[in-house]
């Protein structure tokens, strides 16, 4: 990666795009402290995350960095509700506590009533609402998504879009890598990679603000 | 063409004054295309000169109800059988700029491609904070104008990725 300065502020709702290869993945990986680069540092809220003791790191990542992918990763042997919960629980959250916020983040992404269903039993477009769930659910902050849409048909994608625009409308951050223009447009700004570079002027796109 | 299948298809639903065609035409278009009322009233002569529709009620043209004829209906439904092909294609000037500048010496195609690539999503945003607003029952003509807009300017940003790769292979090689 060349070196990239992203700024995002609290509540927005960032799109990463770039050919195949241009370093999205990576980038989100570094943002959320999912992985370390082999130069240079990720400075957050301007404290360098390799000062950090590996400890005081993994606590802050579990704390507030969630993550949802195309396939939607969840386990097959433990309904939404207990999915959710799951990052929580691990978190050694009191299992009251930590199925009434799964219910409750269910709620949120519309599948309050599917709570019982394994992942077996619910669509593409469901699996990934519940993988949603569980990435905001407790003090989670920051949301990173990387191709979240990319196995769904336009129509469910494009739900799956406004869904991340609502939550970041009532505050999380999120930063989605897709290769699907549509959907980088319910962001409120746009980064293009090429070759691991922020290419353009991401603030004259950041400028146009939102849907 | 377009404007003169759509009175009629206005008019099949019900007969109407000039002035309430072109607002209604401008709702079901979801005013992407506004029509001035001479227009309206020129396309209703030459539809009465074809027998395609008749004014009733008064000579005088701005209080004159227009209705469909059965000549009328004719024409319309074989406007509603005939697919709409682009042909030839609409002249688009975004492809020809980019050929020209292919060809050209000197012209930095990354700028030009990236410039464009953010004022089309630009654009994009824009169609997509109205789709936000636009309610799926009371709005469904604007909602699908919207849902043609953000096609096209997707399908622009496509074109624009690939031009990019390809002109990243000739480099190549
Ligand atoms: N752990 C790693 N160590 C070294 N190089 C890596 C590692 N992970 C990815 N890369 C390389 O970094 C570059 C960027 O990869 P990345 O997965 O971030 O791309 P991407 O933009 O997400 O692509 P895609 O659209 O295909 O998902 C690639 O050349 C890849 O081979
Ligand atoms: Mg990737």
């Amino acid at each position: 990666m060349g070196p990239v300065t992203m700024t995002l502020r609290r509540g927005e709702l960032a799109a990463v795009m770039g050919p195949s290869g241009s370093g999205k993945s990576t980038l989100l990986s570094l943002a959320g402290a999912l992985d370390q680069p082999t130069e240079g540092q990720v400075l957050v809220g301007g404290i360098d995350l390799a000062s950090l003791r590996p400890a005081v790191l993994a606590d802050l990542r579990r704390r507030t960095v969630g993550s949802v992918f195309q396939d939607f990763n969840l386990l097959p042997g433990l309904n939404a509700r207990e999915n959710v919960s799951l990052p929580l629980e691990l978190d050694r959250v009191p299992l009251h506590e930590a199925r009434a916020a799964a219910e409750a983040a269910l709620g949120r992404v519309g599948l309050g009533d599917l709570a019982h269903r394994f992942p077996d039993d619910l669509s593409g477009g469901e699996r990934q609402r519940i993988a949603i769930a569980r990435a905001f659910v407790g003090t989670k902050s920051l949301l990173l998504a990387d191709e979240p849409t990319g196995a769904l048909d336009s129509v469910t994608g494009e739900r799956i879009m406004r869904l991340l625009r609502e939550l970041c409308d009532a505050g999380l951050s999120a930063i989605v890598a897709t290769h699907n223009a549509s959907h980088a447009a319910w962001c409120d700004r746009v980064l293009y990679l090429k070759d691991g570079q922020l290419a353009g002027s991401p603030d004259s796109v950041s400028a146009a603000g939102g849907a | 063409m377009t404007v003169r299948n759509s009175l009629l298809a206005i008019l099949s639903g019900q007969s109407a004054h000039g002035y309430a065609l072109k607002s209604t035409f401008e709702d079901s278009t979801a005013g992407t295309w506004t029509l001035n009322i001479g227009q309206v009233y020129t396309t209703l002569d030459r539809l009465e000169r074809d027998g395609l529709v008749e004014g009733v009620s008064s000579d005088d043209p701005k209080r004159r109800t227009w209705q469909i004829t059965e000549a009328g209906r004719k024409e319309l439904s074989g406007w509603y059988e005939a697919p709409v092909l682009d042909d030839p294609p609409a002249r688009d000037e975004l492809a020809i700029k980019v050929l020209l500048a292919v060809a050209a010496d000197g012209v930095d195609l990354t700028d030009l491609i990236q410039r464009q690539r953010e004022a089309t999503m630009e654009k994009l945003q824009g169609y997509t904070r109205h789709k936000r607003r636009a309610d799926p029952d009371e709005q469904l003509p604007w909602l699908l104008m919207l849902d043609a807009l953000v096609l096209k300017a997707e399908a622009q940003l496509k074109w624009l990725d690939l031009c990019e790769e390809r002109l990243r292979d000739r480099r190549a090689r």
